[in-house]
């Protein structure tokens, strides 16, 4: 009896783990020792409208910020071949090696090393000097200062890439679930109208995790417009930076093929020298025509009472 | 069979399954690695590894198996001891931020007693200037920042000779870089390029491949401000949040021949820290700048 006990105990931890377990086997399905996204192939669907379709599953490699490959991506590094990298924002050559040894990593050295390689890009956001330390500090204390490691939304930009699209002609409906890792937290939807409306006074806002977004094309270019955010977010997977309630994001969303690429500028004259763009992320199109989101387990903070050591991602 | 049996087998089998799954994976991080030959030298990778420079790491990488990367991008150095100022000891606080891409550097230095007592240098690329606070002459109002255009050369260097510098700059002269043994100890001689050019860097490595040793020798003997001798020892992670990189605890340096630096270092922030060096409105449209020497320092 007791062994059968134990086993439903098992197979129900074994149930927990498959979505996860499933997500990953799919984003694992590309080998590479490279980092750089694949190149688009097909064609781009556009719809009646003759704009380009962004309606799909767009939970392909490239914005999972599932792993260290993508998270360097994501940071400005381009690893090129087993010899070559370089600093997607400045073109500057990082010395790369193959690996020189059959020992693999303990999860220290590999937590160790995860969170130096989130951080080599150079393509950072340029604060005021007032908040340089404090920038610092938050990062450096981002096991308790996080807001994602508390559970609460990622807001925008951090959400990066929706990993789900519908476009209609007057409006979008994004969805971001809760992926745990760098932007974690909390499932996120946005639903942006695109009928030429104009944003409400930036007075007249209460701020929230999203913001008020408005959307329009610039030719094939979807451009996402959101102020009215509230100052509880990060903007970035890491790093600590931090933002005012006057912060005011520019998304572009860029269909190739089975590829969609996204940047996102953020103005903070509150906080920031000057605006900073992301480096671009690229996502691809899930090619399954029955697709799906899977359910994303519920965000609830445990650990960070056990925490011991300031080492974080 | 009973079908409780049957239930618990399915469930064993399962697990071993998943388990089989991540075993598989493990097997697949490491086990590629020595079939790979190093594409560069090996002193050079080995005075890498020593301080912890390469990295790569796995984590949510799937089926991904990237090569180690330098990981060292920003970094800071706390530290306290003796330095010197037109051969004058002061006790004094010593505060380096830097990076390498860009590459720049400041250098915060409080020294107890002196009459200037607290200076900030700082370079990047290009660009020198001194501030009267950190970050200042960015802002209308918040602090200023003088051009010090003839130090450029000099404040770089501080950033080429660290220990993380050497090993960069070594790698990126490629072919030029030449490795020798004298007295048992591995010695790596390579140029410095871009405002650097026409400066030969020694490098002696310890019998862990650390960098113990650098000398600085420019082509024109009169820039002796560009002629440096730096011993570095007593490695460590000094980090508060540690990375497993490796920095030295003591810096001793004599520029020209005369001593410059004797630090013992307290803390180094080596986790890539939030550091940037934007430069001033009026550095940049600085065309022309009063005298400084060496230093930067009017």
């Amino acid at each position: 009896m007791r062994f059968y006990r134990q086993t439903l105990i098992a197979a129900a931890a074994l149930l927990c783990l498959l979505p996860a377990a499933a997500r990953a086997q799919e984003f694992s399905a590309l080998k590479r020792n490279v980092n750089a996204p694949p190149k688009p192939s097909g064609a781009t669907p556009r719809t009646p409208d003759g704009h380009p379709d962004l309606t799909g599953v767009w939970n392909g490699l490239g914005d999972n910020l599932l792993g260290v490959p993508n998270q360097m991506a994501n940071d400005g590094i381009s690893v090129d071949s087993e010899t070559s990298s370089h600093d997607i924002a400045t073109g500057t050559q990082i010395a790369t090696f193959p690996r020189n040894t059959t020992h693999g990593l303990n999860n220290e050295q590999a937590e160790r090393a995860a969170s130096l390689l989130r951080r080599v890009g150079s393509n950072r956001p340029v604060y005021k000097p007032q908040y340089w330390d404090m920038v610092k500090e938050f990062d450096q204390n981002a096991n308790e200062e996080d807001p994602s490691n508390n559970c609460m939304p990622a807001g925008i930009p951090r959400a990066g890439i929706p990993s789900y699209i519908a476009q209609y002609p007057s409006y979008f409906i994004f969805i971001y679930p809760g992926q745990g890792g760098l932007i974690a937290t909390q499932t996120m939807y946005r639903m942006i109208p695109a009928d030429g409306r104009k944003h409400t006074p930036l007075e007249d806002l209460d701020g929230t995790y999203t913001g008020e977004a408005i959307a329009h094309w610039e030719g094939d270019t979807l451009v996402v417009d959101t102020w009215g955010f509230n100052s509880s977010t990060w903007f970035d997977q890491i790093g600590g930076y931090f933002h005012s309630e006057n912060m005011h994001v520019t998304e572009r969303f860029h269909r190739d093929g089975n590829t969609l690429t996204w940047t996102a500028t953020v103005e903070d004259p509150d906080v920031l020298l000057e605006p900073w763009t992301t480096t671009p992320r690229v996502a691809l199109l899930n090619p399954k025509p029955d697709a799906m989101l899977p359910e994303s387990l519920p965000c609830s903070e445990r650990d960070l009472t056990h925490t011991v050591t300031k080492e974080h991602h | 069979m009973p079908k409780k049996i049957i239930l618990q087998i399915s469930m064993i089998a399962a697990a071993a399954l998943v388990c089989h799954s991540a075993v598989a994976q493990t097997q697949g991080k490491t086990g590629s690695g020595a079939e790979v030959k190093t594409a560069a030298s090996g002193a050079l990778r080995s005075a890498a590894d020593a301080l912890g420079m390469l990295r790569w790491s796995d984590i949510g990488a799937g089926a991904s198996h990237l090569p180690a990367i330098d990981v060292v991008t920003t970094m800071e150095i706390f530290a306290s001891g003796t330095v010197y100022n037109a051969g004058q000891p002061s006790t004094a606080e010593y505060h380096a931020s830097l990076a390498y891409i860009p590459q720049a550097m400041r250098v915060e230095i409080t020294r107890k007693g002196a009459a200037d007592a607290h200076t900030i240098q700082t370079v990047r690329e290009n660009y020198a200037w001194n501030e009267s606070e950190i970050g200042g002459g960015l802002i209308p109002g918040k602090g200023t920042a003088t051009p010090a255009m003839p130090a450029v050369k000099a404040r770089l260097l501080q950033l080429w000779i660290l220990p993380y510098g050497v090993v960069k700059a070594a790698i990126a002269a490629g072919d030029k870089t030449k490795i020798s043994m004298e007295n048992g100890a591995t010695v790596l001689t390579f140029p410095l390029s871009g405002n650097l050019a026409g400066v030969t860097v020694t490098a002696t490595l310890d019998s862990k491949n650390l960098v113990s040793k650098v000398e600085t020798r420019p082509d024109n003997s009169a820039l002796t401000n560009l002629a440096t001798e730096t011993e570095y020892s007593d490695y460590a992670d000094h980090g508060e949040v540690l990375t497993d990189i490796k920095s030295p605890g003591h810096i001793v340096e004599k520029q020209g021949g005369k001593p410059l630096l004797d630090l013992q270092v307290k803390m180094v922030n080596a986790n890539d820290p939030y550091l940037v060096f934007p430069v001033p409105p009026n550095v940049k449209s600085a065309t022309t700048q009063a005298p400084v020497n060496s230093s930067g320092r009017k």
